[in-house]
């Protein structure tokens, strides 16, 4: 008995030790089990969470509106080819209804992208620039002076943020949402996008979900142009032409020097354009203020609400409304553009170059549906567009007996 | 600041991320620094009323768990209560404008209960201050609840939990379901309870009156237990399971069952609280036996119950809102319950005579029975005043002429929109049917292999991205519960 006892208390150790050797491995194993299964779980955690995001990228642009608002003209800008672009059109709805792109290049060669969108503030444009500049060296950049008549400090209007959301560059995304919101906690919603548009569900259509967008059945090698196909008549444009300028508000001041600034600093030559507007009469005190600002940093513009400048426009039948250009105006508008450009910058001729085939296709697409305005059928009859009407002898009305309405802000 | 906001979700995942990198010992601290910053959201205000009471609370656990004296724990459930009751009812006797804190009733309720459990040595006092703290402002349930005993949520916030992917799944797929449930039908519906009380020129149509009374009811369902559910899930990523506050109760079979399955916790509290110390009081036996000698034995007995349930029921109607359809949304349910505790010997016996069965017809028969009986005391919960509780009531009963049946619901809703909310209401119907036959959808949903799992979450999502009200145009519809 007692040897026995003596026995097992020699072999005590031993089996302790297998005992404890035993219990740490087993230790490890469920340690390193659960190593393994946790990062399993991270790995599917990070995939799920990855192609959350994606999807709700992807459902936030096709709630987006994709016509006048201008997501449009950005998204698709990113397909041109880098530098093929040599005039660039920053501004509102003036401008992507009034510089027709198609007449710039079918009679020009002139490669022109309108990068504008409705109600587009100096803030927005100012962003959108910096972003459009990353990829493009253009010839000349044409600013729309549409936005120095604006009064609102902010961007009350959702879709005046919503022509942001086809900015990548999330530094110029946020740097524009945040100069369209007066609280930077407004902005949190607008950069997240489906909380300002996912109640577009009910406006789907199947068209939204395709990308690039079809840019409103325009193609995806649409340059920008926005055609407005209908004629509102106007007798007596409000046109007022003399020195009287206005104060701007002060923030669409602050973004336009810093266009003025960005542009000089890339090099690019900077010029200001009055689209041509039957309503004027309030805006040329601001245009005045504007073009004096410009002067300061040695940038000029042109203004063809001038009534010197004359070129064939008819206030009776060139415009969709009180504002804006209809096709036909955009053709007589865009005719005397192109020919400015190539006189003051020397913007080259870029037809036949097969960088630029995709100008050629939007060319074709767009004047194949208004096959009236080609270069030819304009020769001919110049008159003829809408013959059951009695056009004025002279393209632009006189100005005499027109009085200009008293207009918001400080006069100077 | 709702819990549905990106400011709370945020606020909730920063809080979930430095709980599990925090040593397990400590990671309680991540949850307090979290409640803090969500208090501090409320303003200065709720964080000085909640720490009031949070102090009141801690020195009164030490003070009586040294001695355990009645008179300082009714001292301190007046200091606790009443202070509820000035900042809840005073602004509407008087008309003055206070700050009420977040939170206030569940802060409150759940001190209060803390101070009855250390007092019958159910709890043991907390030493620790902070902790006490966090205790009643842990921040997802500040909200709206549930209302926890020290017992089920003490030891569950205090301890530190190992991330378990589980969890963190089923967590997550909970709070989807309930904002599924808030932002797409709750919130959703809130047009047809607004258009019940706008004045219109001619009578509204009884069956109108009647549905939107019934879809009041499926929308203040929906938009307390989503919320509850949005809490729970982000409890459950922390490992923390809070109790089930809603377990589906339009599948009652009885008034009194609705109410153990409808706002769970705060049944609870004054069962435990108040309802049985004042059935076990000498009062009470005194007055059961004197109404034995009335009514009998049996049916006297109950007599003590059937009061103590009346005037529980008056109180949770006031604890709602002080104002008159309260205290008759109170009184109405107390006298159904009390009711039916005083009658129910004679139930029995009719049961007996007639030979009525426990279940087969008899079920459907007690569901309706009972939804018809909670349906009515909902014409005094959204309305303002009694009158127009009982005109509305009133019009129920006329003018069943559906001619107007398209004009007036597409008046309050497009048609697409009453598509969405009706095939989001089956939804959650399939799944309410499938928990009630004891299916645990959630659980199965989330050992799932994710194969399966993420189209259905991915769906979930863009649903309630899509579908959600909440955004541009939309006026933020708080919960309807965070007032209370």
């Amino acid at each position: 008995m007692s040897e026995m006892n003596e026995e097992l208390r020699e072999k005590a150790p031993v089996a302790e030790t297998a005992v404890e050797e035993a219990l740490t491995a087993e230790m490890e194993r469920q340690k390193k089990a659960r190593r393994r299964k946790l990062a399993g779980f991270a790995v599917r955690a990070a995939c799920f969470s990855i192609l959350t995001v994606l999807l709700l990228i992807y459902a936030t642009y096709v709630f987006t509106p994709k016509h006048d608002y201008g997501i449009c003209s950005m998204v698709t800008y990113y397909n041109q080819e880098p530098d093929t672009i040599d005039v660039l059109t920053i501004g509102t709805s003036l401008a992507y209804a009034g510089i027709n792109t198609n007449v710039l290049w079918e009679e020009y060669g002139i490669s022109a992208y309108n990068l504008c969108s409705a109600e587009q503030p100096f803030w927005v444009s100012y962003y959108t620039l910096k972003e459009a500049l990353k990829t493009q060296h253009p010839k000349v950049i044409l600013l729309d002076a549409k936005p120095s008549i604006y009064t609102r400090d902010y961007s009350k209007r959702g879709r005046t943020i919503l022509s942001t959301y086809g900015i990548r560059g999330i530094e110029n995304r946020i740097g524009a949402t945040l100069a369209c919101v007066e609280k930077p906690a407004d902005a949190v919603s607008y950069l997240l996008g489906l909380p300002e548009v996912h109640n577009n569900y009910k406006k789907l259509k199947w068209s939204d979900f395709a990308f690039p967008p079809d840019n409103g059945g325009r193609g995806s090698t649409w340059k920008g142009y926005i055609e407005s196909d209908v004629i509102e008549r106007h007798e007596k444009p409000s046109v007022v032409w003399n020195s009287t300028k206005r104060n701007m508000n002060p923030r669409e001041e602050e973004y336009a020097r810093k266009i003025f600034a960005l542009a000089q600093e890339k090099g690019i030559p900077i010029v200001l354009i009055g689209l041509p507007n039957p309503d004027y009469a309030n805006d040329h005190m601001y245009y005045n203020a504007l073009w004096t600002i410009a002067a300061e940093y040695g940038i000029d513009g042109v203004n063809y609400n001038d009534p010197n400048i004359r070129f064939g426009l008819r206030y009776s039948t060139d415009f969709a409304d009180w504002q804006h250009l209809n096709v036909k105006g955009s053709v007589t508008f865009s005719r005397k553009l192109g020919k400015d450009l190539r006189e003051w910058f020397g913007v080259p001729d870029r037809r036949g170059d097969p960088r630029y085939a995709s100008w050629d296709e939007c060319a074709k697409t767009w004047y194949d549906k208004y096959p009236e305005f080609e270069s030819s059928a304009w020769e001919k009859n110049p008159l003829d567009w809408f013959p059951e009407e009695k056009l004025p002898p002279e393209g632009v009305l006189p100005l005499d007996n027109v009085s200009a309405p008293e207009a918001e802000g400080e006069k100077i | 600041m709702s819990i549905l906001s990106i400011e709370f979700l945020l606020l909730a995942a920063g809080t979930l991320i430095v709980y599990y990198l925090l040593p397990l010992k400590i990671r309680w601290i991540a949850l307090l620094a979290g409640s803090v910053a969500f208090v501090c959201f409320s303003g200065w205000q709720s964080i000085a009323h909640l720490s009031a009471a949070a102090l009141v609370m801690w020195t009164g656990g030490i003070l009586l768990d040294r001695h355990k004296s009645r008179v300082l724990l009714a001292g301190l459930l007046v200091l606790d209560l009443g202070a509820m009751a000035f900042l809840k009812y005073y602004p509407s006797l008087s008309g003055a404008e206070l700050i009420l804190p977040v939170g206030l009733s569940y802060f409150t309720f759940q001190s209060a209960g803390y101070l009855i459990d250390v007092y019958r040595g159910k709890a043991e006092a907390q030493k620790n201050p902070l902790k006490a703290w966090l205790f009643i402002g842990y921040f997802p349930q500040l909200a709206q609840g549930p209302i926890s005993t020290w017992k089920e949520l003490g030891g569950l916030l205090m301890t530190g939990h190992r991330l378990e992917p589980e969890n963190i799944v089923s967590g997550f797929q909970l709070m989807l379901w309930g904002m599924f449930k808030k932002m797409v039908i709750a919130d959703r519906l809130a047009a047809t309870t607004t258009a019940l009380l706008q004045e219109s020129e001619t009578p509204l149509p009884g069956w109108f009156i009647a549905g939107g009374v019934i879809l009041y009811a499926i929308r203040l369902y929906l938009d307390f237990s989503g919320g509850m559910d949005v809490i729970r899930g982000i409890s459950r990523m922390a490992g923390i399971e809070l109790p089930e506050n809603f377990r589906r109760p339009f599948f009652s079979q009885s008034v009194g069952e609705y109410w153990r399955r409808w706002h769970i916790t705060l049944g609870a509290w004054f069962r435990s609280y108040l309802l049985y110390p004042l059935t076990t009081s000498r009062a009470a036996i005194g007055l059961g036996k004197a109404a034995s000698g009335v009514f009998g034995k049996k049916t006297g007995r109950t007599v003590p119950t059937a009061l103590a349930t009346l005037l529980v029921f008056l109180l949770i109607g006031i604890w709602h809102t002080a104002n008159w359809n309260a205290v008759i949304f109170g009184a109405y349910f107390g006298i159904v319950m009390a009711a039916s505790t005083l009658m129910e010997q004679v139930w029995k016996t009719m049961r007996t005579t007639l030979n009525l069965p426990k279940k087969g017809w008899m079920s459907p028969f007690r569901l309706v029975r009972t939804l018809l009986l909670v349906l009515l005391a909902q014409y005094f919960a959204f309305t303002p005043d009694p009158a127009t509780g009982f005109s509305l009531l009133g019009g129920t009963f006329r003018n069943w002429n559906f001619t107007e049946f398209a004009t007036l619901t597409t008046g309050v809703m497009e048609a697409r929109e009453w598509i969405i909310a009706g095939a989001a209401c089956l939804i959650v119907l399939v799944i309410d049917i499938l928990c009630e036959k004891k299916k645990d959808v959630c659980g199965a949903l989330a050992r799932t292999h994710f194969w399966y799992r993420w189209p259905i979450l991915i769906l979930l999502i863009l649903a309630i991205v899509t579908f959600g009200v909440y955004g541009a145009g939309f006026d933020g519809a708080a919960f309807l519960y965070t007032q209370f």
